[in-house]
């Protein structure tokens, strides 16, 4: 599985919806209960998932699925 | 000088026609001139000073972290502008009521004034240039703003004067692209410009002011009259406030649309809102929007691993803060505290409440929305009594007479200060709220809604409204205060 498809994964366990299909684009806006609160769940179920810790910066400045995929990459990138 | 003034009467056409006829490259020279003459003509020569030095601060701070590399560096940088900011904040609006608590603290451990107890002084427009100032330096830090290298457009960005005394709290990349745009007359924005202006004024000076009336009398005098008068009064004032300051935001909205420049909407028919959540999605959006981005979203984030537990103390601090940002007393401070409780429990609730509303077939239907919609309305506005009431004391004495509700009946004579005739202007004007506002939307979007002779007939009738009903005298703004 790539780490977008694992990515998809979460969001559907994590919103309960297996209908999710996760683009690059994807907001919270497309996102049926994406909200702040619910948004908490999701970036601490993707930490554990990937054993990674975002930075108080980079939590703050994603825009999109986009942002958040490449720097889960750029993370898991520079582990191996 | 207000927007309800002769003076702004005067004002706005003076500057317009300056504008129009300066070429482009000055442009920024005419509105940031005629935004300090506007600013200065509060007569508080020191709030021109604290303005020019928030100016001179952020616009060298936003310079400065963006020629730095390195992270620790930016971020350094990052909290010494803010730092400055807040002081300057503090400074001018909470220094009174720190030294008088602290006052009575010292007195009550050493039986005699240790501190002196610094004077109040006005400070109209510094909390919302001071946030906006807040908000510009993060996003320079957080990089998804290029830090403005002209200081004329920073200077304007911060002092634009149909924002500067009330908002809405401008991001920079919203606004500054906006201010450097060529100037070219566009018919459109004229008429919805100066629609949208109207309008605001016809809810500030025809409904609010005459709401005051009420709400003045009887939270002016609250031991003097029964649970009935506060219940009225308290909703009177709920519809008052809201007519105040989006009346307020409609001319601001107006004034800034005849330059081609459109400012935030802050307001999206608030108390139609199901949840408290909700309410702050559509009320002062601007400063809601910069509570969430700048200060729960932080806190939220950095105690992420306490689940739900951390979105609740998150809460709970960022709306005590808005409470205080609001006014240095108690009453802002639980009124804020009451909105972050509401919000809170809602959290903690809300598995709860999804498994009720599936048992008891609610979801979806009518009935429920409308149940959601009066709650939602009654929370907040319980809520505006400690926002309105003059001291704690009165807030609890109004509480003390509404549970359990004093009887007695309506003081209808002393309540309607306002007199009978007014408060028939006032009822009439409000239906006519009502009865319009669907088209006066549809009217601001688009100048063909109507047909020619009954957009124009409305439109002057409506002036002739204002004219004839209009309360003049009056030239407090709520917001203003804070």
């Amino acid at each position: 599985m790539t780490t977008f498809e694992r990515l998809n994964e979460i969001f559907r366990e994590v919103f309960d919806d297996d209908t999710i299909e996760l683009k690059p684009e994807t907001t919270a806006n497309d996102v049926d209960g994406w909200d702040s609160l619910s948004h908490v769940n999701l970036i601490l179920a993707i930490e554990t998932k990937f054993a990674i810790t975002f930075s108080q910066k980079e939590l703050l400045t994603f825009r999109n699925v986009g942002d958040l995929y490449k720097s889960i990459e750029k993370k898991l990138e520079s582990r191996k | 000088m207000f927007f309800n003034s002769i003076e702004y009467f005067l004002f706005l056409p003076a500057i317009y026609l300056i504008f129009y006829f300066t070429p482009d490259r000055f442009r920024w020279i005419v509105l940031l001139s005629g935004s300090i003459f506007f600013y200065a003509s509060l007569m508080q020569p020191y709030l021109l000073l604290v303005l020019f030095g928030v100016m001179l601060i952020t616009y060298m701070f936003g310079k400065l972290i963006a020629t730095r590399s390195e992270e620790k560096e930016k971020k350094r940088l990052f909290w010494i502008g803010a730092g400055i900011n807040l002081a300057i904040l503090v400074g001018m609006k909470y220094l009174p009521f720190i030294t008088e608590n602290l006052d009575l603290l010292l007195k009550a451990i050493f039986g005699k004034a240790v501190i002196p107890v610094s004077p109040l002084i006005v400070s109209i427009g510094v909390s919302f240039y001071v946030f906006q100032a807040i908000s510009y330096l993060s996003d320079v830090y957080l990089e998804i703003q290029e830090p403005e290298r002209h200081f004329g457009y920073f200077a304007l960005y911060i002092s634009f004067f149909p924002k500067i005394l009330q908002g809405p709290i401008e991001r920079a990349n919203t606004l500054l692209p906006q201010l450097k745009k060529p100037y070219e007359f566009n018919y459109d924005n004229m008429r919805s410009g100066l629609l949208l202006f109207t309008w605001g004024l016809f809810k500030k000076v025809v409904i609010a002011d005459r709401l005051a009336v009420i709400v003045n009398t009887v939270y002016g005098n609250v031991n003097a009259f029964t649970g009935l008068s506060l219940i009225i009064a308290t909703y009177a004032y709920a519809i008052q406030i809201y007519m105040d300051f989006s009346g307020y935001t409609d001319m601001a909205l107006g004034t800034a649309r005849l330059f081609n420049i459109n400012l935030t909407d802050n307001f999206n028919r608030p108390y139609l809102a199901t949840s408290v959540a909700e309410f702050w999605r559509r009320w002062h959006i601007s400063f809601s929007s910069w509570l969430q981005d700048y200060l729960f979203k932080p806190l939220q984030m950095r105690m992420r691993n306490w689940k739900s537990w951390g979105s609740v103390i998150a809460l709970l601090i960022t709306f005590f803060i808005s409470g205080l940002w609001h006014g240095a007393a108690w009453t802002f401070a639980i009124w804020g505290l009451l909105h972050g409780l509401y919000m809170a429990v809602a959290v903690l609730y809300k598995p709860l409440q999804k498994k009720l509303y599936k048992k008891l077939k609610l979801n979806g239907t009518k009935i429920l929305k409308l149940w959601k919609i009066f709650m939602t309305f009654n929370l907040v506005s319980f809520a505006w009594i400690f926002f309105r009431a003059e001291s704690l004391r009165d807030s609890m004495l109004i509480l003390k007479k509404l549970f359990p509700l004093d009887p007695g009946k309506v003081d209808i004579v002393n309540l309607y200060e306002l007199g009978r005739f007014e408060t028939l202007i006032l009822l009439i004007s409000l239906l006519v709220f009502i009865v319009c506002i669907k088209s006066l939307n549809k009217l601001l979007k688009s100048g063909t809604y109507w047909r020619f002779g009954i957009r124009y007939s409305f439109y002057l009738l409506l002036l002739i409204y204002i004219l004839l009903l209009g309360n003049f005298g009056y030239s407090d703004y709520i917001y203003m205060g804070f």
